[in-house]
């Protein structure tokens, strides 16, 4: 078998030094003979623009001067090509797929005595099911076809699918449950009697328990969820009229689910300030109600259901493309009766798995769908929600390689039936133009649209936001003409709404922005913002622009971004934020303690002794004494700690080895007097006023090394420098808080984690069970604290408000307002973890169980190879 | 019984680079011929759970805290080292990136390796982690090899290749000196 075995591996040409890698980008990187199917836009995303995926046939695939170890022209054996077939099904747009699956299909028949290649039709049939969604329905295609010649290969494909099932079900994998029950409906046509509705229905009585169980449940929304998703693909697989019947009846069924609200999903709102539903930017319906309607609406038109491509065509002639002689008619096989098989056995557990990830409602969210020009398919389609989870789980699932993923968004049209989109690249103005009845729907919006859904997404997105960032990234650099206007449309009207936005969403927001500008040289139409900058700092839209330009200068630096600005917006970057290095306060002998200071400066620098430290800050507390201060350890840690400052202040890592070497001290004083512990983020925060990123980060250590706590910071921020809550408008204030309840509510999931880790001893797991309470209730703290500091602002009842507001009204509205947005970020954020980790979620602790030996499973090798 | 089996239907970045392989099998097996090799067993090994990532083809004045505000993107920093020019102590274009995790370093493989940080794609590569020394560039003067022998013109890494400058005649030899 060692023929079959493919050779994936990139030549490397030889570089000297260690740590010098950089030299490997010059290289020739290629695929090496029969690795097709791979998604290669240069390897670890290098070599952009070059390096094109072959998209044409395997004979066309020969590259010039590739050293290849067999003769050239010769053919690849049969199960390499069979896995090429089909992992490249549908990607070639000048392909008909009804051709490439009969092709495939030939390959698998002709060749399945090979016990090699039916492995191979299985195991790359159903991968491709469960991480290229798209090609469903031309997997489905190619086992249909080849069930016409050899009822073999729909026999075990349909075996070993459901056998995937029935693990994705007990284990509550609800998306690649999803994924493989769409395959297996998909080849409804195959079953001597259709049993995935049955299947269906069985889902939908567990999701009625689990619905009757609790109101906030989401596992049984997940179910419905499954269900909806499911018989599009049935019905367009199979018209059969009892069929359409039966799916109609459920879809009675799931409606008294499917369009209640759950209470849970005010909380996962994207636009929660407007005042009123009509004045939300988007609709902001749940993704399963919407499914509900759309079905609903396609069951009352006949099931046309459009976008589904129907791969299957028993009709179907290839154009003869070899100049060969005309193939003879087929038309005696065609008479033959398709063979059926028997509906697998499937069981739906009496109680379901919730799965291993805590679920919410699910909003669908488009920045472009119901507007006056239909750019994406409006959300009374059911195309908007096919589309939608198609993408949405590639993107999701694809995340190990966001070049092939950015290339699957840019060729969706593939993918989906013909004529579902307009041509690629079409301007949005010329979108009026099209003949009535010819879709509008642009497939750079349709795929934008999706990838934002994510960024927006509550409480959180599967993956890090900034996978995202990357795949939008790769997208703009895939097709920068296309991508580019869409982009710039999303961007207008994420603004226009930030007021009404979320504001966790905002700040998303406005993370994204500066980062992705920070990969395209910073080019931005400011020009039109300009209007903006009159606006009070307080408002949302002020902030954003005021954030996103720190952002930028993080990435960056000062002068590089005022440079990309008009005039207008230069205020906003002062000079002071040139200086990479601040000044030392106690240079100026109108500081108190000037000499103190800049004596403590030297002391430190020289790693003078401990005890010479003590004097200098022994006389600073004298002094602060003799004046009355309330508590004469403030000033002494300031001196100690700007000082400090200023010896760190070339670097990150030379500020670290400085707070290193002080750090008893600083845990010291902080244990004494709480006021002193605040002093030293006070003395963070003013050193570095001009850089506030950098005082978030070395307050962000500080905590690592516990020399300020959690309650400090949140003190510090939300009482100390509240300003009367304007500060909650600042991207400060929700840096610091942000920062240290992730590092705290992460620790908690951290130690539950631990706890019922079942590799770790039973006796170790008890002790950690016995921490929990504490940690989880340290948490509850925090959170409370939070909620007290801005319920106050956000009820207009900070004291004396209004009277100390210069703009009077305007003003206070406006810090109220941010109150309410704090309150409903902090609020859904301790509502989060106690999903997650709640004494009502985690259950007792479980006990050791003796577990027969586990079956040692066989590694898959490098990726594609065969396992010899 | 031969068996089919297949980790992913597309290439992941969340691997080491060939660079870092070959590199690996070249000490391993100096006349190495047989590049099409499953990498050694024992550098998977150590990269099993590697936290720490080379960062290349930065500017020369790119700035830790540059760095910083990219890399925390894909998890908490627990160190970050620059790379510095042997003679003159001053950064020369790389650096080492130390998560807390090995599913941090992966995410920034996958998410932030060739993108963008201070206008130059940067490249990133799992690492089998910092060792005192490692910090300091390995070319004759200094820096980095590359920027020995590199014949363009680059503002961010001192401008043409110091190597090259000297002698515009250094041909044949551009992958820099052997082993």
């Amino acid at each position: 078998m060692a023929l079959h075995r493919t050779i994936i591996s990139a030549s490397i040409l030889s570089v000297t030094a260690d740590d010098e890698r950089d030299m490997a980008d010059v290289d020739t990187r290629r695929e090496y003979g029969g690795g097709g199917g791979f998604r290669q836009n240069g390897g670890g995303g290098r070599a952009y623009g070059g390096n094109k995926r072959k998209r044409g046939r395997e004979d066309d695939d020969v590259e010039q001067g590739r050293p290849d170890r067999r003769p050239r022209h010769s053919e690849a054996p049969p199960g390499t090509r069979l896995r090429r077939a089909l992992l490249e099904i549908g990607d070639d747009p000048l392909r008909l797929p009804q051709e490439a699956a009969q092709n495939a299909a030939k390959l698998a028949t002709e060749n399945y005595e090979d016990e090699y290649v039916r492995d191979t039709f299985c195991t790359v049939a159903l991968k491709l099911a469960v991480e290229q969604p798209f090609k469903i329905p031309m997997i489905a295609g190619v086992i249909q076809y080849a069930n016409a010649d050899n009822s073999e290969v729909a026999k075990d494909i349909i075996s070993k699918a459901a056998s995937q099932l029935q693990e994705y079900l007990d284990g509550g994998h609800w998306r690649e449950l999803k994924l493989v029950l769409r395959l297996i409906a998909c080849l409804s046509p195959l079953y001597e009697e259709d049993g995935v509705l049955p299947v269906l229905d069985e889902l939908f009585n567990r999701a009625v328990d689990l619905q009757t169980a609790s109101q906030e449940d989401a596992v049984g929304l997940e179910l419905v969820k499954v269900i909806l998703l499911t018989i599009p693909y049935l019905l367009a697989a199979n018209g059969d009229a009892a069929l359409q019947q039966a799916a109609s009846e459920l879809l009675a069924r799931t409606d008294i689910i499917a369009s209640a609200q759950n209470p849970l999903e005010p909380l996962v709102d994207p636009y929660p300030d407007a005042n009123s539903p009509d004045e939300k930017p988007m609709a902001c319906a749940s993704v399963i109600s919407l499914l509900q309607r759309q079905l609903q609406d396609e069951e009352s038109n006949g099931w046309p259901l459009k976008c589904i491509p129907r791969v299957y065509d028993p009709s179907f002639k290839q154009a003869n493309t070899n100049g060969d002689a005309p193939e003879e008619t087929k038309s005696d096989e065609e008479a033959k009766p398709t063979p059926k098989h028997a509906f697998p056995t499937i069981t739906v557990p009496s109680t379901v798995n919730p799965g291993p990830k805590a679920l919410f409602p699910e909003i669908y969210f488009s920045l472009y769908a119901d507007q006056e020009i239909e750019s994406v398919p409006p959300t009374s389609s059911i195309s908007a929600c096919l589309l939608r989870d198609a993408i949405l789980d590639t993107i999701n699932i694809l995340d190990f390689n966001r070049n092939a993923t950015a290339r699957f968004l840019n060729d969706i049209d593939c993918y989906w039936a013909p004529d579902t989109f307009v041509k690629r690249s079409t301007a949005f103005d010329k979108l009026r133009d099209m003949p009535s009845g010819k879709s509008t729907w642009k497939p750079e919006d349709v795929a934008i649209d999706a990838i934002f859904s994510q960024i927006f997404q509550l409480p959180t997105p599967e993956h890090r936001l900034v996978y995202y960032h990357s795949l939008i990234t790769e997208s703009c650099k895939i097709s920068p003409g296309a991508i580019a206007p869409s982009l710039g449309r999303a961007i207008r009207f994420l603004f226009r709404g930030v007021d009404s936005m979320d504001m966790e969403l905002a700040f998303r927001f406005m993370d994204w922005f500066g980062h992705h500008l920070s990969n395209f040289e910073f080019r931005w139409k400011w020009a039109e913002w300009i209007p903006e900058l009159d606006l009070s700092a307080l408002s949302p839209k002020k902030a954003f622009i005021i954030g996103t330009l720190e952002k930028e200068i993080q990435l960056s630096f000062a002068k590089r971004v005022r440079d990309t600005l008009p005039a207008d917006y230069h205020p906003l970057i002062p000079p002071s934020k040139e200086n990479e290095i601040p000044e030392f306060k106690y240079n100026d002998d109108t500081t108190p303690y000037a000499k103190e200071g800049r004596e403590m400066l030297q002391m430190l620098r020289k790693k003078a002794a401990e005890d010479e430290i003590q004097t200098v800050l022994n006389t600073v507390q004298q002094q602060a004494l003799a004046h009355g201060t309330p508590d004469p350890l403030v000033p002494s840690t300031d001196i100690y700690m700007t000082s400090i400052l200023s010896i760190g202040s070339k670097s990150l890592s030379h500020v670290l080895s400085t707070i290193d070497r002080c750090k008893e001290r600083l845990l010291a004083v902080g244990a004494q007097s709480e006021l002193a512990r605040r002093q030293i983020i006070t003395s963070v925060v003013n050193f570095w006023s001009d850089h506030l990123g950098t005082a978030v980060n070395i307050i962000d250590k500080l905590l690592n090394y516990t020399i300020v706590t959690p309650m400090s910071v949140i003190q510090w921020t939300l009482q100390d420098r509240m300003d009367r809550g304007r500060a909650l408008a600042s991207l400060l204030a929700y840096e610091l808080v942000s920062i240290t309840m992730f590092k705290v509510t992460n620790r908690v999931r951290q130690v539950l984690r631990e706890r019922n880790n079942m590799a770790l001893p039973y006796e170790q797991r008890q002790q950690i069970d016995e921490a929990l309470p504490r940690e989880r209730q340290g948490m509850r703290d925090l959170f409370a604290a939070i909620e007290d500091a801005v319920a106050g602002v956000a009820a207009g009842a900070q004291d004396e408000m209004v009277e100390r507001y210069e703009d009077g009204d305007q003003e206070a509205e406006m810090v109220k307002m941010w109150g309410q947005k704090w309150l409903r970020v902090w609020r859904r954020k301790a509502a989060v973890e106690e999903a997650v980790v709640g004494e009502l979620v985690i259950g007792p602790l479980e006990e050791p169980v003796v577990l027969p030996e586990a079956v040692a499973e066989v590694e898959a090798e490098d990726d594609m190879d065969q396992v010899a | 019984m031969p068996q089919f089996q297949m980790r992913s239907t597309v290439e992941r970045l969340d691997k080491p680079s060939s660079y870092a392989m070959s590199k690996y099998k070249k000490r391993r097996r100096p006349s190495g011929d047989d590049a099409n090799r499953a990498p050694s067993p024992d550098l998977e090994e150590k990269l099993r759970d590697a936290s720490t990532l080379y960062v290349g083809n930065l500017s020369f004045y790119t700035t830790e805290e540059q760095i910083h505000a990219l890399f925390s993107k894909a998890g908490e920093l627990k160190r970050l080292v620059m790379g510095l020019d042997r003679f003159s102590k001053t950064p020369c274009g790389f650096c080492f990136v130390e998560y807390y995790t090995h599913e941090d370093a992966l995410d920034c493989l996958k998410y932030i390796g060739g993108t963008k940080l201070d206008e130059r794609i940067i490249r990133c590569d799992l690492d089998e982690g910092f060792s005192e020394g490692r910090q300091y560039g390995r070319g004759k003067s200094g820096g980095q090899v590359r920027d020995e022998y590199r014949e363009e013109f680059d503002p961010g890494r001192g401008g043409f290749g110091k190597k090259f400058r000297e002698d515009e005649q250094a041909y044949g030899n551009e992958y820099g000196p052997g082993q």
